[in-house]
């Protein structure tokens, strides 16, 4: 089973290296810090490092908005949201 | 060939848009559900409008990825484990259905035996831990992930920011 798995990982990282690659420029084209700079190609292992960083800011962010969201909506008028949502669906 | 800077904003049927309508489905079934009770508890409306936010990242994106499925998944598993609280209230019960929670989603290897290609081990596996629904995927489809995953928690996050400047404005 060791073989197996050492020769899939082995063909894998022949036949895909290019994908694996172009993944990875992918989703440096997605992070925002990045792209600003340089767009000559960072190491991959920079790359999933601000991957990495870059989620956990995304669920802090979300982590807070629903916060405020939830302060928001307790005190917000029941009605509102329904007209927001009228409004939006047209 | 070069990729546009805000691409929801012109198709009708946009991913932020999808987005919007969901969530504010989801935040007015929940103005109803507990519009008579619980109106102080703001921890506990705290933790449904961030429940309802992934559930409606993972509904918009359907059964197509599997981190939309890996969270529907939780969320279905946790609508049961919570039914069974409702019926004790006791503290030890939320404890049993938070380690529930835990157990099945790490229900493939805990001991992170992966071959992990290049020294990029330490990267990769802190990255399947934080998109869900990946940790058995190969590396090509565990970049394909994160990317979908991250293009939705940014839209999503976009959304609920416009969301407060509106209720804060009215």
């Amino acid at each position: 089973m060791s073989t197996r798995r050492s020769r899939s990982t082995q063909s894998a990282s022949r036949i895909s290296d290019d994908q694996i690659n172009d993944l990875v420029s992918k989703l440096q084209q997605l992070l925002p810090e990045i792209r600003t700079h340089r767009s000559d190609k960072v190491s991959a292992s920079k790359v999933l490092q601000e991957t990495c960083n870059y989620i956990r800011s995304l669920h802090r962010d979300i982590d807070s908005l629903s916060d405020r969201l939830a302060e928001l909506l307790e005190n917000a008028d029941p009605t509102q949201a329904s007209v927001i949502r009228s409004l939006l669906m047209q | 060939m070069s990729p546009p800077q805000q691409p929801s904003s012109t198709n009708p049927n946009s991913l932020k848009i999808r987005l919007t309508h969901r969530f504010l489905h989801n935040l007015n079934n929940l103005n109803k559900k507990r519009s008579n009770l619980d109106n102080t508890q703001i921890h506990q409306r705290y933790n449904r409008v961030k429940l309802a936010a992934y559930a409606s990242m993972a509904h918009v994106v359907g059964s197509r990825r599997a981190w939309s499925r890996a969270i529907l998944w939780k969320i279905r598993n946790r609508k049961v484990s919570t039914r069974h609280k409702r019926v004790d209230h006791k503290p030890t019960n939320h404890h049993h259905a938070r380690s529930i929670k835990r157990r099945t989603t790490n229900h493939s290897n805990p001991k992170r035996e992966y071959v992990d290609p290049n020294g990029n081990s330490g990267q990769e596996v802190k990255l399947r831990k934080l998109v869900p629904g990946v940790e058995t995927m190969d590396a090509c489809g565990l970049l394909d992930e994160t990317a979908d995953y991250i293009k939705c928690l940014a839209t999503q996050v976009e959304v609920m920011r416009n969301l407060v400047d509106l209720f804060s404005t009215i």
